[in-house]
């Protein structure tokens, strides 16, 4: 139940559980994610899939009482360790957040910038551009790369972010419910756009709409909360496997529609 | 179902407009109240720094212009003076080229063997003179008081009869008769001074003089003489009984006699002068202006000169005082010399001449002319300390003799005078000298705006009347010559512009020192610290901070910079220690430091407020491409607050600008006269020196102090655009 099926890890959680204070959010995780496959995080709402995801670059760490136990590999590796840097490791895993976010620069400076700071020596317009191409984002925006990035629309601005994370070249995209904020067009084009990264990028993706779960990914796993209100991991398996045949009675609920 | 929902909640609606309304109306009257505070408070700035001004000046400067006239009219080449008309008449008479001018008495008595010449193209004679159309006519005067033409029934009569009769006798005697406008005025004058006659206004009562007794002194002008006389014999006839003394002591001994008490009128050929007028008043007597007759000034020629029939005004001042020959004047006249022959200096015709004809202005005289103005009226002494302040001409001395100037002159850079070195004084600069050393004006009364502009006429009589030899201005207290003069003792010559340079050293030293650090606390707190116990109480700290009164700021600057850190305030650690000023620790880098503290916690505070209101979404967004917390500070977070930071900042600034109190502890300067010349000078800001004359007693300090207020809105606004402009350049949201 927690390994996948082909055997190979992009990250691994092991034991993890995560504290906010006192509070267990979490509680004993265990999550092989395969690489170059897109895995989905499910379940109803406060059970800690976003706190999950957001281990895994150690997002969490921007939470001042926040606290994580266990381990999370990552090239066999735990980034947990004390003398792994979380500026190194969120470079390899990057993000894309639940509200496109772009800076409030250029769409040239919003891909650039990343790089640029994490020295990047290569020659920057090809960069930008095959980032913006690889975000399916290009021909839309290749006469106005000197506009802001807040001219775009809701959806473009989502896909700007992606190529913004695109540009640091990492190993892992983590996305938080990243179309949650876009309409159904919108939507679309972001699940079409990461079955296509999948041949690149390891992409973990948290969702509310089991559709999205069941359309564009290769895995899920189901989280749940117990009576602490601490989250759990339910069921993990093959996407098709997972939605047709549940092994899990809470699952097949969820699914289903009958509770969440 | 329908109808009692409705009824249950329309009036409830309407309960809630009524009392939104009402707060609406009240945050209105909130507003309304803070605009007319604002009016108000420009209102009673621009109150005192315009308004009129009475100025009395210690030296008449058109009796300083006259005399030059005089005297370059006298001295000029072929020109012979004297007093005596009928010698000048004779001169003239027996010179082919004799040109000359006296009153029309004289002329009447020479006109057989004298040419008169007209000007402008109107000879002078009755018809010319009541209609004022001729250019030299000028009016005679009897003066005397309101006081006592009341108390003086014969003094009353007397003057009556006179205005009714004296143009018919004037034509007889030589004179000719007042314009109709001067004879109004005489009129007038001697009706304000009898308010009680029962007649209807715009008629003219003639008194009957029969019986009247009493005692009458008449003094002054030989000019006015005959006309009295007649005046008098009439009047004698008439029944007129009181005992007269009339005596022909010339216009300025009548005069002076009449100031002193010694005689009830003064007969005057020229009008009062202003010391005249301060005699009088001292004596408490306020004279009053009687024009009773005119005399026509004549140009007169010898015969022989047959070209010179008419001349305009401007060939006349050629005439006296430019040219050599008649050549030079007009070219088909004879290149032969002009012989002129003018009444004497101390002559009221002459001044008249000079005044009508030439009519230069003390400001428009010639260096050369206003430097011998300053050497006839200050000390050597003094002459000699503004010429070596600056020299008069680059190649003489004026004051100081050759060998003690080059003396001076050869010390070295720094302790030689600045006279040396620096270019001569303009015309301009001289005239200024002039007006501060000989005319001296001094302004003994000021209205504010309101007065001005609403009593403008009421003041104008009622100064008119304290202040004869005043005059009444309008002046902007808030000049040119105030934003860029010194501080002075006096209100009228004092400046603002040590002030300004102070509050700007001052000012930039504050924002150096208190900019960066208290941006950079802010940034600390709010990105770093983590909030433990120790981060909390600094942050309450700082919380109250903003709250002490500012005289503890100037407490605790007077104890550190001023005292412990002497030796790096005064700058005697770096040896840079200015020896004119020995300013000690109470220096512009102890002020700047002391205000940068007291406006350290508005800076920390506003920034943190700034910097909070940045969005989590930009932190998470920069540092999930891998940027270190200080990239994500520096490019994103610090770009996004700062229009917060540089609000909260040019709030602080504006406070520091017009703060008073912490600087009057740390010891600022209230008098100084030397701009500063860096952190470690002496200094005083603006609103030390308008605190400081707001404390004066003279009244006109409070005007310069309103002046100086607006200077210091000026610069706060100017300093506030800067750092708008700058906010809205460097913060170009994308």
């Amino acid at each position: 139940m927690t390994n996948n099926t082909n055997g190979q890890t992009a990250i691994q959680a092991h034991n993890m559980n995560v504290y906010y204070g006192s509070f267990r959010a979490v509680e004993n995780i265990n999550l092989n994610v395969a690489p170059r496959q897109i895995t989905a995080l499910i379940g109803p709402s406060g059970c800690g899939k976003s706190t999950v995801l957001r281990s895994f670059n150690r997002m969490n760490d921007l939470i001042p009482s926040a606290r994580v136990e266990g381990e999370v590999l990552y090239h066999g590796a735990n980034i947990y360790a004390p003398d792994v840097d979380p500026v190194e490791i969120r470079r390899r895993i990057g993000m894309v957040f639940q509200k496109p976010n772009p800076f409030p620069k250029s769409i040239y400076d919003n891909v650039a910038w990343g790089a640029k700071i994490n020295g990047y020596k290569g020659d920057m317009d090809e960069l930008v551009e095959s980032s913006l191409r690889q975000a399916a984002l290009w021909d839309e925006v290749k006469d106005k790369l000197d506009q802001s990035g807040f001219s775009l629309s809701g959806g473009q601005q989502q896909r700007l972010c992606i190529a913004r994370t695109l540009a640091v070249k990492p190993d892992i995209i983590l996305m938080d419910e990243p179309t949650s904020a876009l309409d159904p067009v919108a939507t679309l084009k972001i699940e079409d756009l990461i079955q296509i990264l999948k041949q690149d990028y390891t992409i973990i993706i948290v969702t509310h709409n089991m559709q999205q779960a069941a359309r564009a990914s290769d895995f899920t796993a189901f989280f749940n909360m117990n009576e602490e209100r601490a989250g759990y991991l339910v069921e993990f398996n093959k996407t098709e496997d997972l939605f047709t045949n549940p092994k899990n009675e809470l699952t097949e609920r969820y699914i289903t529609g009958r509770f969440g | 179902m329908n109808t009692t929902r409705n009824t249950q909640f329309t009036p409830n609606l309407d309960a809630r407009h009524r009392r939104g309304f009402i707060w609406r109306i009240l945050f209105m009257a909130a507003l309304m109240t803070a605009l007319v505070v604002l009016v108000a408070l420009m209102f009673s700035i621009a109150n005192d720094s315009f308004g009129y001004v009475v100025v009395i000046n210690k030296i008449d400067p058109e009796r300083l212009a006259l005399n030059v006239i005089n005297e370059r009219l006298l001295t000029m080449p072929n020109t012979q003076s004297s007093a005596d008309d009928t010698a000048l008449a004779e001169s003239i008479t027996s010179d082919p080229n004799g040109i000359g001018f006296f009153g029309s008495a004289a002329y009447q008595q020479n006109r057989d063997a004298l040419k008169p010449v007209a000007v402008d193209g109107i000879t002078p004679d009755r018809e010319t003179a009541v209609s004022q159309e001729y250019p030299l006519t000028r009016p005679l005067y009897l003066y005397t008081t309101g006081d006592i033409l009341a108390q003086n029934q014969a003094a009353n009569v007397f003057l009556n009869y006179l205005i009714t009769h004296a143009n018919e006798a004037t034509e007889a005697a030589g004179y000719l008769p007042a314009s109709e406008a001067d004879l109004a005025q005489a009129q007038q004058n001697w009706l304000q001074a009898n308010p009680t006659l029962p007649i209807p206004p715009g008629t003219w009562p003639a008194i009957n003089p029969d019986g009247i007794d009493g005692r009458l002194t008449i003094s002054g002008s030989s000019t006015l003489y005959p006309l009295t006389e007649q005046m008098l014999a009439q009047l004698a006839e008439a029944g007129f009984r009181a005992e007269v003394s009339n005596e022909n002591a010339g216009s300025t001994a009548g005069l002076a006699a009449f100031c002193r008490g010694e005689a009830d009128i003064a007969a005057a050929s020229r009008p009062i002068q202003s010391d005249e007028i301060e005699l009088c008043r001292e004596n408490g007597r306020f004279p009053q202006e009687y024009p009773i007759a005119a005399d026509a000034l004549t140009i007169v020629a010898n015969p022989a000169l047959a070209f010179l029939d008419n001349v305009s005004q401007a060939e006349l001042a050629q005439i006296f005082a430019e040219a050599e020959t008649w050549q030079e004047i007009n070219p088909a006249w004879p290149a032969a010399p002009i012989h002129r022959y003018i009444p004497g200096a101390d002559s009221g015709t002459l001044d008249f001449f000079a005044q009508q004809v030439i009519q230069q202005e003390l400001a428009a005289l010639p260096t050369d002319d206003l430097v011998r103005i300053l050497a006839a009226n200050i000390s050597v002494g003094r002459g000699r300390a503004l010429e070596r302040e600056q020299r008069f001409y680059q190649d003489k001395l004026v004051f100081d003799n050759p060998t003690a100037w080059n003396e001076a002159c050869s010390q070295p850079k720094g302790a030689r005078p600045s006279g040396c070195t620096a270019p001569p004084r303009t015309q301009a600069e001289i005239y200024d000298l002039v007006l501060q050393e000989v005319v001296q004006p001094d302004v003994v009364e000021t209205f504010p705006l309101y007065d001005t502009l609403l009593k403008g006429a009421a003041i104008q009589h009622q100064m008119a009347a304290k202040y004869p030899n005043g005059s009444l201005q309008f002046r902007s207290w808030l000049t040119k010559d105030f934003i860029t003069d010194p501080q002075s003792s006096t209100p009228e010559a004092a400046g603002v512009r040590t002030a300004i340079l102070g509050s700007l050293w001052v000012i930039a030293i504050t924002i150096l020192f208190s900019f960066p650090v208290g941006v950079g606390a802010a940034v600390y707190l709010e990105e770093y610290a983590a909030d433990n116990k120790l981060n909390r109480i600094l942050q309450t700290n700082i919380n109250n901070l903003a709250g002490v009164p500012s005289i503890i700021y100037g407490m605790l600057g007077l104890a550190i910079f001023v005292r412990a850190l002497e030796m790096i305030t005064s700058g005697a650690l770096f040896g840079l220690v200015d020896s004119t000023a020995s300013a000690n620790g109470r220096t512009i880098l102890s002020a700047g430091f002391t205000l940068g503290l007291l406006i350290l916690p508005l800076i920390i505070i506003n920034a943190q407020e700034a910097i909070r209101a940045v969005p989590t979404s930009l932190r998470q967004a920069s540092l999930a491409l891998g940027a270190t917390q200080w990239q994500t500070t520096w490019h994103h977070v610090l770009p996004a607050a700062l229009p917060g930071i540089l609000t909260g900042a040019i709030l602080a600034v504006s406070r520091a600008l017009g703060e008073t109190a912490p600087l009057v502890i740390i010891g600022a300067s209230t008098f100084i006269v030397v701009d500063p010349s860096g952190p470690f000078s002496k200094f005083t800001t603006l609103p030390i020196q308008i605190y400081q004359w707001t404390a004066r007693p003279q009244a006109e300090f409070r005007n310069i102090a309103a002046a100086a207020i607006i200077v210091l809105l000026v610069l706060l606004l100017a300093l506030n655009a800067t750092a708008v402009y700058l906010r809205n350049k460097y913060s170009t949201r994308m």
